[in-house]
């Protein structure tokens, strides 16, 4: 477990490390774009000593060593630089932008979770709808968020007259209530939502479907039943109780598709969240920004795959649950 | 075998199809042959774009655009999960220490935001493309290939071979390769269908070649066009990238799902 963590840390170290190193192995340095007068080709381009004095100014002259400590350093004290784009402070746009992301992300998390198991627990009682929802969701699972969400955006968001096309609220809206309010922000995020599940639910559906299939085979299910329990208590109490562990290990993983799956699919409805600024951010070249919501990003997946990892070694039956 | 006759006829068919426009249809796809958002007719066979770009042409590029990614990402995944997962499962020690710990950074990575990462600041060109997803791909094939490598490693036949002086290359060839290749080219098609995906998403976002035709970026074009939404345009302009994507994606991914049981069957 401990060799998991330090894994992760590691893994960690190394994405920093690379998002770190990556800008500065490119030929030429911001300040030969700058010097150059807004980064058009010029003749009037700044003189030797000018860009040095930059250089020292932005530290840009000292060994990559102390380049990499004093990043480290800033990003630990939650400095993440100055956006280029939006002349603010990275963190500051970032933590605008993150409950948006979150909304979405999360609503549509949770949403696969009831959805997969649900339809999971339909699939093992009935044959027949078995063969339908397998086959539709393998399709799905193939099927890129993006895609799902401009195809909603096409065929229902155009047609419907309720549902928006794009953003998180209606802009320059005024509510009478906080309810109001509320069911505005919750129509803009119907599609986005819809589209994430779509793809987030079939790997949920297919490991809770593997999980309950295995159980299902188990001695303890048919000497429940063999004592004559109501039919709901063995659903509840044997089943789904044995079941969840995988589940909730695999709802963790799935994170890092859905982090993948949100930058998509905000570009689609144009949702204000951390994929819009990262499109913008990399439309315009704005390094900082960039970096952020990388970091932010990984740092994401990574804790959730912490959890994932946390998780199983909690429900280890080998090592009777020790961490 | 007979598995893979249904994906593998089907994918036959899209590539026809698409060899068709690519090849004997008379339009080109670079250059505008049509009125601008010209409807199907019997000339222009799927419309055109609002450059009056043919579309049919245009996606028949595009299919063998993604193709040739897919293809070349997929070989670097095959040859890199090759060498580094036979390399570590054989030689162990540190060598497999490096590897794994290399496997498991790639595995635990999100991958469109690195892929964002690095392919905002190398630019825009299909080369940088196939690295960036050739890069995501090798990790859980180089994990298979190590644990079927150590798990044949101890075998008679081999150490005798060794016993006998015989080299690495010498003993991948005559003693392992029969149990590796397989499993390496399983997740070498697997490869091909997942970057088609990838790049069209990397396409969509802005960050492939803008000049050549791709499935993305035709659609990113389309749902950027002001009020498209509201007009039949879309009928002709989005359709047809949207559904060769999701065909071709999923009867390659058909395909790799075919030959992992007829490989699990043989063994």
């Amino acid at each position: 477990m401990l060799k998991k963590i330090a894994l992760l840390l590691c893994s960690f170290a190394a994405i920093y490390l690379l998002n770190f190193t990556i800008p500065r192995l490119m030929p030429g340095d911001p300040l030969d774009y700058e010097g150059a007068s807004a980064g058009e080709e010029s003749t009037a381009e700044a003189s030797a000593e000018y860009k040095a004095y930059l250089r020292s100014y932005y530290g840009l002259d000292k060994p990559f060593a102390a380049q990499l400590a004093g990043a480290v350093g800033r990003n630990l004290r939650g400095d993440l630089g100055y956006s280029v784009h939006y002349r603010r402070p990275v963190t500051e746009i970032l933590a605008q932008r993150l409950p948006w992301t979150a909304l979405i992300m999360g609503a549509s998390l949770g949403l696969s979770l009831v959805l997969g198991v649900a339809l999971a627990l339909v699939c093992v009682r009935h044959r027949g709808a078995d063969r339908a929802i397998y086959g539709l969701l393998s399709g799905l699972a193939e099927t890129p968020s993006f895609l799902v969400g401009v195809l909603l955006l096409f065929f229902v968001a155009a047609r419907v007259d309720w549902i928006p096309l794009s953003g998180a609220v209606t802009p320059f809206g005024s509510y009478p209530t906080e309810w109001a309010r509320a069911l505005d922000i919750l129509r803009h995020a119907l599609l986005p939502v819809a589209a994430l599940t779509a793809v987030t639910a079939p790997e949920l559906y297919f490991t809770a479907r593997a999980s309950f299939l295995a159980i299902l085979e188990r001695p303890y299910l048919l000497n429940a039943r063999a004592k004559g329990l109501p039919e709901g208590r063995v659903a509840r109490r044997y089943i789904l109780a044995n079941a969840l562990p995988p589940i909730a290990a695999r709802f963790f993983l799935s994170v890092g598709g859905a982090v993948s799956g949100t930058l998509l699919v905000e570009n689609v409805f144009a949702y204000p969240g951390l994929g819009t600024v990262m499109r913008e951010a990399v439309k315009y070249r704005d390094y900082p920004m960039i970096q952020g919501v990388f970091l932010l990003s990984t740092a994401l997946v990574l804790l959730s795959l912490l959890a994932a990892d946390v998780l199983n070694g909690l429900t280890d039956r080998r090592r009777g649950g020790r961490l | 075998m007979r598995r893979i006759v249904l994906p593998g006829g089907l994918f036959a068919l899209i590539f026809v199809v698409f060899l068709w426009g690519a090849v004997l249809y008379p339009h080109s796809g670079e250059l505008p042959s049509a009125a601008s958002l010209e409807a199907p007719s019997a000339d222009h066979w799927l419309g055109a774009d609002n450059l009056g770009v043919d579309i049919y042409a245009q996606i028949s590029r595009g299919f063998f655009n993604s193709l040739f990614t897919g293809l070349s990402a997929a070989g670097i995944a095959f040859l890199a999960g090759g060498v580094l997962g036979v390399g570590a499962g054989y030689l162990g020690g540190w060598a497999d220490l490096a590897v794994e710990f290399l496997i498991s950074v790639f595995l635990s990575a999100p991958q469109l935001p690195v892929m964002i990462v690095i392919g905002a600041f190398w630019g825009q060109s299909r080369l940088n493309v196939i690295c960036i997803i050739a890069a995501f791909s090798w990790a859980p094939i180089a994990r298979q290939v190590r644990a079927r490598t150590m798990s044949i490693r101890r075998r008679d036949s081999l150490r005798l071979a060794r016993s006998w002086g015989g080299g690495l290359w010498y003993l991948f060839r005559f003693h392992m390769s029969r149990d590796v290749l397989p499993l390496l080219a399983v997740g070498g098609v697997g490869v091909i269908g997942r970057a088609v995906v990838q790049e069209s998403s990397l396409a969509f976002l802005g960050l492939s070649d803008p000049l050549a035709k791709s499935w993305g970026l035709m659609i990113a074009r389309c749902t950027g066009f002001r009020g498209i939404y509201f007009t039949p345009y879309w009928k002709w302009w989005l359709l047809p990238p949207v559904v060769s994507l999701v065909a071709t994606a999923v009867v390659l991914r058909m395909l790799a799902r075919a030959l992992e049981q007829s490989l699990l069957e043989e063994s």
